[in-house]
C-alpha cells in the first residue's frame, strides 16, 4: 500500500472502464486457449499395440560404443545386439545366445573362446548398404566393432570391459594413437576362423567375459554404416535388433524417441523357462513364441516428477516408477493404494541391484589410519532410519557391498559394524583416542547440492553430533563433486554403484587397489589381504570355492569399514492392466521385446483414468 | 561491441577452468584409470597450454564453429538451433503478450492512481510475486492439465502445426507468472511521468485526461519502457528451466544446464557467446527504438 500512498489520488475513477477492458481480455485468453485445445483427442487406439515407457532423463546418442549411461543404453539396446543377453525370466540372472548360435566353446585353461555366430542375421535396411539391404553379419563385424570400442580416438567410456583383457588389444590401441596400425591390422586375441566363427584370446582367465558381452558396449554395428556417417553415427543407428529408428526425424532431440518393430528381425523366441511362480503368474503364456510383439515403441524423455508421475497415472505410459512425494498415495502397507489397484494397476517391486554409501577418504591422515574411529562412525550411523526418512522405506540395510539379486548376496548375514549401537559407537570412539568426541578433527562431507542429498548429508551430521563428533558440509555440483572424489580431496561422500552385470566381482572390485580413484574405488582403499584374495576369485568360476572366498572379502570390507554401507534400493513402480509378459530385469534393457499390449483392454481401462 | 566480447570469452574461460571441473574425469566414466584420463585430456584437448586453449575459443567464435558436445558428442550448432526453436516459441508469445497487456494494465492504474482499483492491482501483484514460480507451475499443472484435462500434461511436438497443443498452457503460466513484476514495474515507471511539468501543461491548456495519458504520458514514459523490455529480453532465450523440463519443451534452457552440470565446455562457450550477442544486439535495438520514440535522441 505505501506505493500508492506516495502519490494523490485522482478525482476522476474510470472504475467501469477499466474492468470492462480487463474482463474482455480474460475472456478472450481463455477463449483461445479453450479453442486450441478444445477439441480434445481420442484417447486410446483399439488396434494401437504400441509400448509407451518413460525415462527420468535425456538421451545423448545413439551409438554402442557411447552407452554410458542407463537412458541412452535402454533405447541402444533396443536397435543392437551383441553375442548373449539375459534370459529374461530367469533368476538369477542367466545368459543365453543372442547373436551366438550357441554358448561359447571355452578352452580348458579358460583364455580362448570360440564363438559361432547366428547365419542368415542381417542388419537393419539401411542406405549404407548396396540397394539399401541389411546385409548378413560376420563374425568380422565382431573384431570390428570392438576395435572400435578400442580405439582411443573414440574415447569410449566402455572400453573398460576388454581393457587388458584381450590379447594384443591394447597394443593394437596404441599403435593407432601412434598412427602405425589401422582397422585392418590383426589383433592376436580377434579372429575370425571362418564368417561365423570367431575365437577370442585373453590374457588372463576372465569369468566376467560372457556378462560384459551382454552389454550395449559390445554390440555389433555395420562398418558400412560407420563409414557412412561418420560422426554422424549416432544419430543414425543400424544394428540387428528388434526395433529401428526408421528415420532420423523419429528421434526428437530431449522429448522422445519412436522406434519400430524390425520386420526382418532374426528368429527369436519368447523363453520357455522361468523363475519359479513365473508359470502361474502366467508370464510362460507366450513360451516359445517369436518376439517382438509390439510394433512401436515410444521413448519419452520427461526429467520431472511430477509430469512423469501424471502422464503415468493418465495411461500415457504403460508402466513408470512411484516418485518419492507420491510415494504415500500410491503406496499403502507395501500395497498398491485400492483407489489405483481399482484401475487395474499393479505395483512392482524389485531391488534396483545397486548399493549406497558414505565413503571415507582412505588417503585422509585422520580416517584412512583410524579403523576404530571409522567403525565409530559406522555404527553411529542408522542406515534403517535414513532408508524409512529418505527412500519412504524403499530399501533393505546395507550389510555389505553386494545387493540382493547379486549371486553371494547373503541375506543372514549381519555387519557388526553396520548395526546401528549409540553406546557401541561411543565406546568404539574411546578406543580410538577421542572419548565423547574431544578431540575428534572435525570432518568434512561432500554431498551433491540437491536438497534430497543435502537433507541426507544433514542426517549424517545429526547422526555424528550424537556421538561428539562435528561434520562440515558442503555443497556440489556434480562436476565439483566428481573432482573431489577423483582427486583424493574429499574426505567423506555420499555415493552409489549400480551393477554393471549380477556378479559380485562388480561391487569387490571397489575395493581392489589398483582400481583406486580415478578408478572405481573412490576410497582409495588399500589391503595387501583383500587385493590378495580379490585376485584369486578372479581366476575361479561362479560357485562355492568363489563364494567362500567373497564371503572373506565382504568380512575384510566390514572389518575395515571404508564405507558406512547406507541402503541397497527397491525399484517401485506401477504398472497397467493391459501389459502383458511384464517381469522387471534390472541389468538387461531389452525387455520391450518381450511385452505384449492389449490394445482392446487400453481403450477400455484408459477411458476411465 | 568488440571489447566486451573479448571480456565475455575471458570471464567464460577463466570462470570455467577455476569451478568447471576436470572435464577429463567426467567423461573417463566410472571405470575410469590413470591413462583413460590423460587420453581424454588430449582428446579433448585440455593438454594444451591455457593460452592455447584460449585461442582455440576465440577461433571458434570468428568462425562459429563449436564442434560437437563433449557429453553427447552432437553437433552444438544444431543442438542450439533445436533448442533455440523451441525456446522462442515458448517465450516470445507470452513475452508480448504480457508486455501489452501490462502496460495497459499499469496505464489504467495510473489513470485510476489511488483509487481501489489501483491499490487493488497492487495488492495483487506484490501477492503474484511473493508465490514461489514452482507452486504455480506445480498447481497449474495439475489442476489445469491432469484435473481438469483441458491441456497435455506434458509433451512437444517438432512440428510448427503441431507444438501450439503443448505450449498453451506454458504460455499461460509464463504469462501469469511475469505479470506481477512487469505490472508493478510499469507502473513506478509511468507514475513518474505523470507528475512531470509537461504533464500540468497539457492539462493547463485543457486537454481531456485520456489525452493526456495517450498523447503525453504513454509517449513519454517510452523511454524507460523500452529500457526495462530489453533488460528483460534475454529470457527470451534463456527460457524458463523450470517450465522446460516440467511440461517437456526441449528448449535451450534445459541445454545449458545439463553442460553445467556435465562440464561440456564447448555448449557452455557457444551458449555464453550466443547470449553475450544477443544481449548486445537488444541493446543495440534499444538505442534505435529510443530515437525513433523521442527525436531528441540521436544515433550517432
Amino acid at each position: 500500500m505505501a506505493l500508492s500512498k506516495a502519490y494523490p489520488a485522482r478525482q476522476f475513477r474510470p472504475r467501469g472502464q477499466t474492468a470492462t477492458f480487463v474482463q474482455v481480455l480474460l475472456a478472450g485468453a481463455v477463449a483461445i486457449a479453450l479453442a486450441i485445445t478444445g477439441c480434445t483427442k481420442k484417447r486410446f487406439d483399439e488396434n494401437d499395440n504400441s509400448l509407451n515407457l518413460v525415462l527420468r532423463a535425456n538421451v545423448k546418442g545413439l551409438d554402442p560404443i557411447s552407452a554410458n549411461d542407463l537412458y541412452s543404453s535402454t533405447v541402444i539396446a533396443q536397435m543392437y545386439e551383441g553375442l548373449l543377453e539375459y534370459n529374461y525370466l530367469k533368476r538369477p540372472f542367466t545368459l543365453q545366445p543372442a547373436l551366438a548360435e550357441a554358448m561359447p566353446e571355452v578352452s580348458k585353461d579358460g583364455l580362448t573362446y570360440t564363438f559361432k555366430i547366428k547365419k542368415g542375421v542381417k542388419f537393419h535396411d539401411n542406405a549404407a548398404f548396396k540397394d539399401g539391404k541389411g546385409r548378413e553379419i560376420t563374425a568380422q563385424d565382431f573384431i570390428y566393432s570392438w576395435k572400435r570400442l578400442a580405439d582411443p580416438r573414440n574415447a569410449s567410456e566402455g572400453f573398460w570391459i576388454f581393457d587388458g583383457k584381450i590379447k594384443g588389444l591394447n597394443e593394437w590401441a596404441q599403435m593407432v594413437k601412434a598412427e602405425k596400425a589401422n582397422y585392418d591390422t590383426p589383433v592376436e586375441g580377434l579372429t575370425a576362423t571362418d564368417s561365423n566363427t570367431l575365437v577370442v584370446k585373453l590374457t588372463g582367465v576372465y569369468h566376467q567375459l560372457p556378462f560384459v558381452l551382454a552389454m550395449p558396449f559390445a554390440s555389433i554395428v555395420p562398418k558400412e554404416a560407420v563409414e557412412k556417417y561418420g560422426k554422424e553415427f549416432l544419430n543414425n543407428p543400424v544394428g540387428t535388433g528388434p526395433f529401428v529408428l526408421e528415420k532420423p526425424t523419429d528421434w526428437v532431440r530431449n522429448s522422445k524417441i519412436t522406434l519400430k518393430k524390425n520386420p526382418s528381425y532374426r528368429p527369436a523366441t519368447y523363453p520357455t523357462e522361468g523363475a519359479p511362480g513365473d508359470a502361474e503368474k502366467g508370464l510362460l503364456a507366450d513360451a516359445g513364441k517369436q518376439v517382438p510383439f509390439i510394433d512401436k515403441l515410444v521413448f519419452n524423455e520427461i526429467v520431472e516428477d511430477q509430469p512423469r508421475w501424471q502422464n503415468g497415472l493418465k495411461g500415457n505410459f504403460d508402466w513408470f516408477d512411484i516418485p518419492k512425494d507420491n510415494f504415500e498415495n500410491a503406496v499403502k502397507d507395501n500395497k498398491i493404494a485400492p483407489e489405483l489397484g481399482a484401475k487395474g494397476m499393479a505395483l512392482d517391486v524389485t531391488p534396483a541391484l545397486d548399493v549406497t554409501y558414505i565413503g571415507f577418504n582412505m588417503t585422509d591422515k585422520e580416517l584412512g589410519k583410524n579403523k576404530l574411529l571409522r567403525q565409530a562412525i559406522s555404527k553411529a550411523f542408522d542406515s534403517k532410519t535414513y532408508i524409512q526418512k529418505f527412500l519412504n522405506g524403499r530399501g533393505v540395510a546395507a550389510q555389505g557391498p553386494i545387493p540382493p539379486g547379486v549371486d553371494a548376496y547373503d541375506d543372514v548375514y549381519k555387519n557388526p559394524n553396520a548395526e546401528f549401537d549409540l553406546a557401541k559407537a561411543k565406546e568404539l570412539l574411546a578406543k580410538a583416542g577421542f572419548p565423547e568426541g574431544k578431540g575428534a578433527p572435525e570432518l568434512t562431507y561432500e554431498a551433491l547440492s540437491d536438497a534430497t542429498a543435502r537433507q541426507g548429508a544433514e542426517f549424517f551430521a545429526q547422526s555424528m553430533a550424537a556421538i561428539g563428533i562435528k561434520v562440515k558440509i558442503n555443497s556440489n555440483t556434480w562436476p565439483q563433486f566428481q573432482e573431489k572424489i577423483k582427486g583424493q580431496k574429499a574426505q567423506i561422500f555420499g555415493i552409489a554403484w549400480g551393477a554393471d552385470y549380477p556378479d559380485a566381482q562388480n561391487f569387490f572390485q571397489l575395493f581392489y587397489s589398483k582400481n583406486k580413484t580415478p578408478g572405481p574405488n573412490d576410497s582409495s582403499f588399500t589391503n595387501l589381504e583383500f587385493d590378495k584374495l580379490y585376485e584369486e576369485s578372479l581366476k575361479l568360476p561362479a560357485g562355492e570355492e568363489r563364494t567362500k572366498l567373497y564371503r572373506k572379502l565382504r568380512d575384510i570390507v566390514a572389518d575395515e569399514s571404508p564405507w558406512v554401507f547406507n541402503a541397497h534400493r527397491l525399484g517401485y513402480r506401477l504398472v497397467h492392466g493391459w501389459v502383458g509378459n511384464f517381469k522387471w530385469t534390472e541389468v538387461a534393457n531389452d525387455y520391450p521385446k518381450y511385452i505384449r499390449i492389449d490394445a482392446k483392454k487400453r481403450a477400455e481401462l484408459g477411458s476411465k483414468l | 561491441m568488440i571489447p566486451i566480447l573479448i571480456g565475455v570469452t575471458f570471464l567464460t574461460f577463466t570462470l570455467f577452468n577455476l569451478v568447471g571441473g576436470d572435464p577429463a574425469i567426467r567423461f573417463a566414466g566410472k571405470h575410469a584409470t590413470v591413462e583413460r584420463v590423460a587420453e581424454i585430456r588430449a582428446e579433448l584437448g585440455l593438454d594444451r597450454s591455457v593460452g592455447e586453449q584460449y585461442l582455440f575459443f576465440v577461433k571458434q567464435i570468428v568462425t562459429f564453429d563449436y564442434g560437437r558436445s563433449w557429453a553427447t558428442k552432437q553437433e552444438i550448432s544444431t543442438m542450439i538451433t533445436d533448442g533455440l526453436g523451441a525456446t522462442l516459441s515458448l517465450t516470445v508469445p507470452s513475452f508480448v503478450a504480457s508486455v501489452a497487456f501490462c502496460i495497459l494494465l499499469a496505464l489504467f492504474a495510473v489513470y485510476g492512481r489511488g483509487t481501489i482499483l489501483d491499490r487493488g492491482t497492487v495488492v495483487v501483484c506484490l501477492g503474484l510475486l511473493s508465490v514461489s514460480s514452482l507452486v504455480y507451475i506445480l498447481a497449474l499443472q495439475y489442476v489445469l492439465a491432469f484435473q481438469g484435462g483441458l491441456f497435455p500434461i506434458s509433451g512437444w511436438d517438432p512440428s510448427w502445426t503441431g507444438r501450439w497443443e503443448y505450449l498453451v498452457l506454458p504460455w499461460i503460466i509464463l504469462f501469469v507468472l511475469s505479470l506481477g513484476p512487469n505490472i508493478l514495474i510499469y507502473r513506478t515507471v509511468i507514475m513518474d511521468e505523470v507528475f512531470q511539468d509537461y504533464v500540468r501543461t497539457a492539462r493547463a491548456k485543457g486537454l481531456a485526461e485520456k489525452h493526456v495519458f495517450a498523447k503525453h504520458v504513454l509517449k513519454n514514459a517510452m523511454i524507460p519502457i523500452i529500457t526495462v523490455v530489453v533488460i528483460e529480453m534475454p529470457v527470451l532465450i534463456t527460457g524458463s528451466v523450470l517450465i522446460e523440463n516440467f511440461f517437456g519443451i526441449p528448449g535451450l534452457g534445459g541445454t545449458v544446464i545439463k553442460a553445467l552440470n556435465d562440464s561440456d565446455f564447448p555448449v557452455i562457450k557457444a551458449f555464453t557467446v550466443i547470449s553475450a550477442m544477443a544481449y548486445m544486439i537488444f541493446n543495440l535495438l534499444a538505442d534505435v527504438l529510443y530515437s525513433a520514440v523521442d527525436p531528441r535522441v540521436k544515433l550517432s
